[in-house]
């Protein structure tokens, strides 16, 4: 190294990092070309089922604007509507699906995607008992809905009445929607 | 190269997250059920192994100076790679571990193996180690696992036995749902830790008395 002038040093700890890093982009590059389709795949499968949960038949998407911010897609069926809305959980935004159908009764709600608590927010997405339970509590409810302690009729999941407002904020918003759709 | 000593390293004696505490932020986070702990074990172990083996292979070609930005560099890569493939062939293991495998980059296990054994052995010891020191991380995810998800929901095998529920061992309304939570995470760590440590002495005594008897 000594015998190195400075120029050539400096090109040398440039080039090796330069190769490195050109190596592992090329390899990136590489797996995603894979591995990009099929992601897109599983989401797109995601969603289709998420609407088929709460929409029987499914249904087609449709222009809407937004002016709530927590309305992302809404897709129109033969008996209503599947509304996708991101209200904010605990821990970061919930995405889920909210099926409402064309007078403006909740047909059901499926959780998509969120970050909440293990075992206690998180029981709004799960297949559990409890997760089960709290979401069947809304199919059937129009209007306005929130949670017992808010003096509503939802009975909120133990240890998270944060994500159960979430939820609530987010069926409120489907409903709205389709309200002003209808 | 000595596989017995570094196996012995690697589980016990210099155990990545009980004895080094490297690696505390999945640790503590992910522990919740035995699929996410097995999930998370794996990733690491195959990412430690991967690193582990190009960083040996390229330690004479790497300049000292610019080494963490190269190693990083290369641990981030197959960091990405383990994090598309798991969302593209196993997408609930990664929805349930969710932003802790793009985290694996600064899990300091990797960096530490690399910096610390990779960049002076030969590649086939490195294999090796990343072998042994991943097994080290996967067992004790998955003890601390098993202990938590017993006592914060009552189950086993949350997440892959049992359609995904997990066996229920203890009635639904008993578990301490704390231990699920952060505050769980840290208790059960240091009893564990506490728990390895008396057993480290322990074998520690008895070969003492095994050469004393010599």
């Amino acid at each position: 190294m000594k015998t190195e002038s400075n120029v050539a040093y400096i090109a040398r700890l440039t080039i090796t990092l330069l190769l490195i890093t050109a190596v592992v982009a090329a390899a990136l590059a590489a797996v995603n070309s894979v591995t990009a389709p099929k992601i897109q795949a599983i989401n797109e499968q995601k969603t289709q089922t998420a609407i088929e949960a709460v929409l029987p038949g499914g249904g087609e998407e449709i222009a809407f604007t937004d002016d709530t911010g927590l309305v992302s897609t809404v897709y129109k069926g033969q008996s209503g509507y599947a509304v996708e809305v991101t209200p904010s959980g605990f821990n970061g935004t919930v995405t889920m699906m909210v099926g409402v159908d064309n007078a403006g009764k909740v047909l059901g709600i499926s959780v998509v995607n969120h970050t909440e608590t293990a075992g206690l927010g998180a029981e709004a997405a799960s297949q559990g008992a409890a997760g089960t339970a709290f979401r069947s509590q809304f199919t059937g409810m129009s209007g306005s809905v929130s949670v017992t302690k808010d003096g509503g009729q939802v009975d909120a999941l133990t240890g998270a009445t944060i994500t159960s407002r979430a939820v609530c904020t987010g069926v409120n918003a489907a409903l709205n929607a389709v309200a002003k759709l209808g | 190269m000595d596989f017995k000593k570094q196996f012995k390293e690697g589980l016990l004696t210099k155990n990545p997250v009980l004895v080094q505490l490297l690696g505390m932020c999945s640790t503590l986070a992910i522990t919740t059920s035995l699929f996410n702990g097995i999930g998370m074990g794996l990733a690491v172990t195959a990412i430690l192994i991967c690193s582990n083996v190009l960083i040996s292979a390229l330690r004479n070609f790497i300049p000292s100076q610019i080494r963490i930005a190269a190693y990083i560099t290369i641990i981030a890569g197959f960091v990405t790679i383990v994090d598309l493939a798991l969302q593209a062939f196993i997408p609930a293991l990664s929805a349930s571990l969710g932003v802790f495998i793009p985290l694996i980059v600064v899990n300091c296990i990797v960096l530490g193996r690399a910096e610390a054994f990779a960049s002076k052995n030969t590649v086939a010891a490195s294999a090796v180690d990343g072998l042994c020191q991943g097994i080290g991380y996967t067992v004790a995810l998955i003890v601390v696992c098993v202990i938590r998800e017993l006592l914060g929901k009552g189950t086993f095998g949350g997440g892959i036995l049992n359609g995904g529920e997990g066996i229920r061992l203890i009635p639904a309304q008993f578990p301490a749902m704390q231990m699920v939570m952060p505050v769980g995470g840290f208790l059960v760590l240091g009893f564990v830790i506490a728990g390895s440590q008396k057993l480290m002495k322990h074998l520690e005594m008895k070969n003492k008395k095994k050469e004393a008897a010599k």
